[in-house]
């Protein structure tokens, strides 16, 4: 008799407190911001710049009751493995956009549709490319963070010694640019003291692909095509542009000499007439040698489009992460409008103490993107770095990304490799894409079907 | 190896004790080692020759899929490419490091007190971190200006392409390997030291001039070492990884060594970490283990003939 | 070559003599200049490396030997940048732990396989020598895994308490110094009723104190260079080792690409300096252990 009421007692205590848990559920869907506490530590990603720190303290700021820690300096795939195959994970991780997918497939990574619906995170802000990176059949498991492109430097003291305008610097024609990558070379006593054009393999042949209308892998992310006939003309191409500096071993030879990050950089010492190159360097060079004569143009495909390689990073959360709310936090907090445009602030505010030049920042957020560039970096006061934003801005638009694939790494090295067995002379591009084709497919199949 | 059995196989009832005792207490000083190699060596080892059969990625349960692994190995072109590098380059690096060794601790043996700070610059290149070894010598070795072409032009030479020229990077490699000959120098100066001075003297009064004795006393009395040495550089040759890595395949873009560079090791670990393939690593693993085994017992086989032992 | 290092006289010498002593002195010089051309081309790199150092943004791959200006902040942000000091200690601690215990446990090892002798000791020892053939990656899952289980993760014993067991390699190399000591010692002393561990105390350990002496370093040093296990291993940053410092700091300033290089090379030196100087410091306590075990009869 008595177990039995004492049993109905409990029942009844479990039911009321269940419905109580329940109405609270419903009742308050977005968390509050006091609510969100722990720890979260995450993997990755560095505190070394305003960019970061300024993030990092909105995100304080704003869940005061949340501890966060860095495991300072680039993402380290073994730790990151071993932590995850010890099932003790880091609450959070910042990851290349190219990588993600490897781990998502595998289970490493968990969707993060709860995350984005809780912080009303809106993803039609971010450039599609980028999301498209980080989702796996239709669930988003990343926040894209950062969008950095592609576009040309030029050295444009040596396009006046070569009788050439700006204008004449294009990428379209591609009988054209071999001419302009002859005029510009200069050689010295049987080597190269100056290269005309630098296509910049192996590891931009994914562009100098795009630029031949052809694609290295399908957009479903399952179907490689690195022997497709664009592709292979394409790397053709772009390795016959080291023959005006003699060969190959020539070209790198020289090239490595270069003072890249020095006041006597490349264009100040008249060592490369123009090349494609990634963002950051604009502002390395904003640094250095403000006053070289450089400008910047868009890399153009062959129909005369602009085109670029994006790459960045994205924040996601592991499966089995000790804190799944205080890391979407992090996540939604770090790659929000108000965080760019408050690290943007600050850059432009120590650049103007210093008497930098500042050139900005590029958040895969795009509407945070077009505020900093409207209303906080204003001319710099030096007409090549305010044409090389300008440049920097139209190249945005024209960014693309290899899909998502699982293979990442085993995809690239595959290309990678194959470019450089083309670049060494031991095959032909025909040969060393067709190899290429194999494994790439090889692994792709094989990671796709263990989903 | 039971009381009873010992105690049966023995003749003499008196010595079988002795040698019991003997036994036993030999197993008692090597028990810590019997103890560690069964928790970290022996059951790791059954478990990634049980991985070397699976398909794994570590952040899934291993599939078995039995010898697909070693099949595939058998067609991989970059796998023969890596197994070649490697061998190539014990086969250069450790004779000459065996030389060069041998003979800086010669010299230094015959310099009496002096050898402390000339040992300390030997052993210097050991202390400094892989990393910084390869940042260093990636930048020694190029072909425009780097310190050692540029030391060649001094004698008229012009130096090959060391970073650029895929026949040359190995090369380099072992240029730069030799530069950390300090420890077998320094294994080799102690080795040295240990040889009774009476052998030397001995030899003396019967009229042996230098070159004799070194080749009938020196040499055996430290064969011993150099037949460590010997074992010793050739399994850590063929397992070269971190100051390559670090040049060649970390962040950097140089593509003259993306065939040549590729030692075994660097292959494996990018299968393992890059690829996630554990299975194929592991299997990889265990070819390189089957190949060093082999060269050791063959090497051991013939150390019986030419090494010398006092007391064994 | 002559290879004695001492000579004793107690009569004077004869013409021939004179003329021995002349000529070996000559060698001598030879000698010593050889070496100091063979230390110009040791030292040389790492010269550059310090005084690449010292050098600013621009000039770090120059070719200049001194750096003008002198960029001794460098240092400062190195110093300012992390806890190096806490680092330093770190190392430091495991270094000897890991050092101290493989010495003393494959000095024991070792001994089990020299003067004893059974059934399967050699079979048993050419295992010890197999296991130094299995490369490192693809037990380090299984292992880490181990730790996992004991809790033990994020804390320095990995990096240390395996030497507990002992180790392949300087397990072959002790055994390979105890082999050269002859057996009538440990026999005489046995007939005296001494026991094996005696046996090992007084006579092996002593004897053999040079190879144990470079057992220590090495471990040290092997210790002190690690990178791998404590960057699977160790989670806090207050808990790392210096190459793992080091590395950090190499991702930190290498932020977007902009490799400053000038940094790395600062901290490097950082690195390095510390096991030069023990080294120099224990080498000259090597130098006696030489002194006092080679020249017995």
């Amino acid at each position: 008799m008595k177990q039995s009421v004492t049993l109905r007692r409990l029942t009844q205590f479990a039911t009321v407190t269940a419905i109580a848990l329940a109405l609270v559920a419903v009742l308050a869907p977005v968390q509050a911001q006091d609510e969100i506490s722990g720890e979260v530590n995450v993997m990755g990603f560095g505190t070394g710049d305003e960019i970061a720190t300024e993030r990092v303290d909105l995100f304080r700021e704003t869940y005061p009751n949340v501890e966060v820690s860095f495991t300072e300096g680039a993402l380290d795939e073994q730790q990151f493995l071993t932590a995850v195959a010890s099932g003790t994970p880091p609450d959070a991780v910042y990851i290349d956009r190219a990588l993600l997918s490897t781990y998502a497939v595998r289970g490493a990574l968990q969707p993060l549709t709860q995350c984005i619906e809780d912080m009303g995170i809106d993803m039609s802000i971010f450039r599609q490319a980028a999301v498209e990176q980080v989702t796996i059949n239709g669930e988003i498991y990343g926040i894209p963070d950062f969008w950095n492109n592609i576009y040309l430097m030029i050295n444009t003291a040596a396009v006046e010694e070569a009788g050439l305008t700006l204008d004449d610097i294009s990428t379209t024609d591609w009988d054209r640019l071999t001419e302009l990558n002859e005029a510009l070379t200069r050689i010295e006593n049987g080597r190269v003291t100056r290269i005309g054009f630098d296509p910049k393999l192996p590891e931009f042949f994914p562009l100098w692909v795009r630029a031949n209308g052809g694609q290295l892998l399908s957009d479903d992310g399952r179907t490689a095509m690195l022997n497709s006939p664009e592709a292979v003309e394409a790397l053709e191409y772009a390795f016959s542009q080291h023959e005006p500096s003699g060969g190959r071993a020539e070209f790198m030879a020289f090239r490595d000499t270069w003072d890249f990050f020095g006041s006597n950089n490349q264009i100040v010492a008249d060592q490369v007439g123009f090349w494609p190159m990634e963002q950051w360097y604009m502002n390395v060079l904003a640094d250095v040698s403000p006053d070289a004569p450089i400008a910047f143009k868009a890399f153009t495909d062959r129909e005369g489009n602009p085109i670029s390689m994006a790459t960045g990073s994205a924040w996601a959360i592991p499966t089995n992460s000790a804190n799944y709310e205080g890391a979407c936090a992090l996540a939604a907090t770090m790659t929000s409008t108000e965080a760019w445009i408050r690290a943007a602030q600050k850059r432009a505010e120590l650049r103007a103490e210093s008497g930098t030049i500042n050139t900005g920042v590029s958040p895969a957020n795009a509407e945070a993107e077009e505020i900093i560039f409207t209303e906080i970096v204003g001319p710099t006061g030096n007409e090549v770095f305010d044409q090389g934003i300008a440049v920097l801005r139209e190249v945005q638009e024209a960014g693309f990304a290899i899909p998502a694939n699982p293979a990442g790494n085993e995809f690239r090295q595959a290309w990678m490799d194959a470019v450089n067995r083309v670049l060494n002379g031991e095959q032909t591009a025909q040969e060393a894409l067709d190899q290429a084709q194999a494994e790439a497919q090889a692994a792709l199949d094989s990671a796709w079907s263990r989903q | 190896m039971s009381t009873q059995s010992v105690l049966a196989r023995l003749p003499f009832g008196r010595r079988a004790t002795l040698q019991q005792r003997e036994a036993l207490a030999g197993i008692a000083f090597i028990s810590p080692w019997i103890i560690g190699f069964f928790i970290f060596t022996a059951g790791p080892m059954v478990i990634s020759l049980g991985l070397s059969l699976t398909e794994y990625d570590v952040l899934r349960p291993p599939t078995f899929i039995g010898l697909e692994n070693y099949q595939r190995m058998l067609g991989d072109p970059r796998l023969m490419t890596s197994l070649y590098n490697s061998i190539y380059y014990a086969l250069l690096h450790v004779p000459l490091s065996i030389i060069f060794a041998l003979s800086l601790a010669l010299i230094l043996n015959n310099v009496g007190k002096a050898a402390g700070f000339f040992r300390t610059a030997f052993y210097l290149p050991s202390v400094t971190p892989a990393v910084a070894i390869g940042t260093l010598w990636l930048w020694l070795l190029n072909p425009r200006v780097g310190l050692i072409n540029r030391g060649l032009e001094v004698f008229g030479i012009q130096g090959p392409g060391w970073t650029t020229d895929p026949n040359w990077i190995k090369p380099g490699i072992v240029l730069m390997s030799l530069w950390s000959v300090g420890s077998t120098v320094i294994i080799y100066l102690a080795a040295l030291r240990n040889v009774p001075n009476d052998l030397y003297e001995a030899a003396n009064i019967d009229g042996a001039n230098g070159w004799q004795q070194f080749r009938h006393v020196t040499i055996p009395m430290i064969s011993g070492a150099i037949f460590f040495t010997l074992i010793v550089n050739i399994i850590s040759s063929l397992q070269i990884f971190t100051e390559v890595y670090t040049m060649y395949f970390g962040n950097q873009t140089n593509n003259a060594a993306a065939s040549a560079g590729l030692f075994y090791n660097i292959y494996l670990f990018r299968q393992a970490f890059e690829f996630l393939n554990f299975g194929y690593a592991s299997a990889m693993a265990w070819l390189l283990f089957v190949i060093i085994m082999i060269l050791t017992f063959i090497q051991l086989r013939l150390s019986k003939r030419w090494v010398y032992y006092e007391g064994g | 070559m002559s290879a004695i290092t001492q000579t004793r006289t107690t009569y004077a010498p004869s013409a021939r003599e004179r003329a021995r002593n002349r000529r070996r002195l000559f060698f001598r010089i030879i000698y010593i200049i050889l070496l100091l051309g063979f230390t110009v081309i040791f030292i040389a790199p790492f010269v550059w490396l310090v005084s690449a150092s010292l050098k600013s943004r621009a000039e770090v791959f120059s070719p200049d030997l001194i750096p003008d200006p002198i960029m001794w902040q460098n240092y400062i942000r190195v110093w300012e940048a992390a806890p190096l000091l806490r680092w330093l200690g770190n190392s430091l601690w495991v270094g000897l732990l890991a050092a101290t215990t493989v010495t003393l446990s494959c000095s024991l090892i070792a001994f089990g396989f020299s003067y004893f002798r059974f059934k399967g000791r050699d079979t048993l020892f050419n295992l010890v020598l197999a296991t130094m053939m299995l490369p490192g990656v693809v037990t380090m899952i299984p292992v880490f895994m181990i730790w996992q289980s004991l809790g033990l993760v994020n804390t320095h014993a990995p990096l240390w308490a395996m030497n507990l067991f002992g180790s392949a390699f300087y397990i072959f190399m002790i055994r390979q110094f105890y082999l050269t000591l002859p057996r009538e010692l440990f026999e005489a002393a046995r007939v005296d009723g001494a026991g094996y561990f005696h046996m090992w105390r007084h006579i092996a350990l002593p004897l053999t104190r040079t190879a144990l002496i470079v057992v220590f370093v090495f471990e040290f040093k092997a210790s002190w260079t690690d990178l791998l296990k404590p960057l699977i291993y160790l989670r806090s940053p207050q808990l790392y080792t210096l190459p793992l410092g080091l590395k950090t700091i190499l991702d930190r300033f290498g932020q977007g690409g902009e490799m400053e290089w000038e940094v790395v090379m600062a901290a490097s030196v950082i690195v390095t300096l510390p096991m030069i100087i023990i080294f120099f410091l224990g080498q000259r306590y090597f130098l006696e252990g030489i002194a006092t075990t080679g020249l017995k009869g």
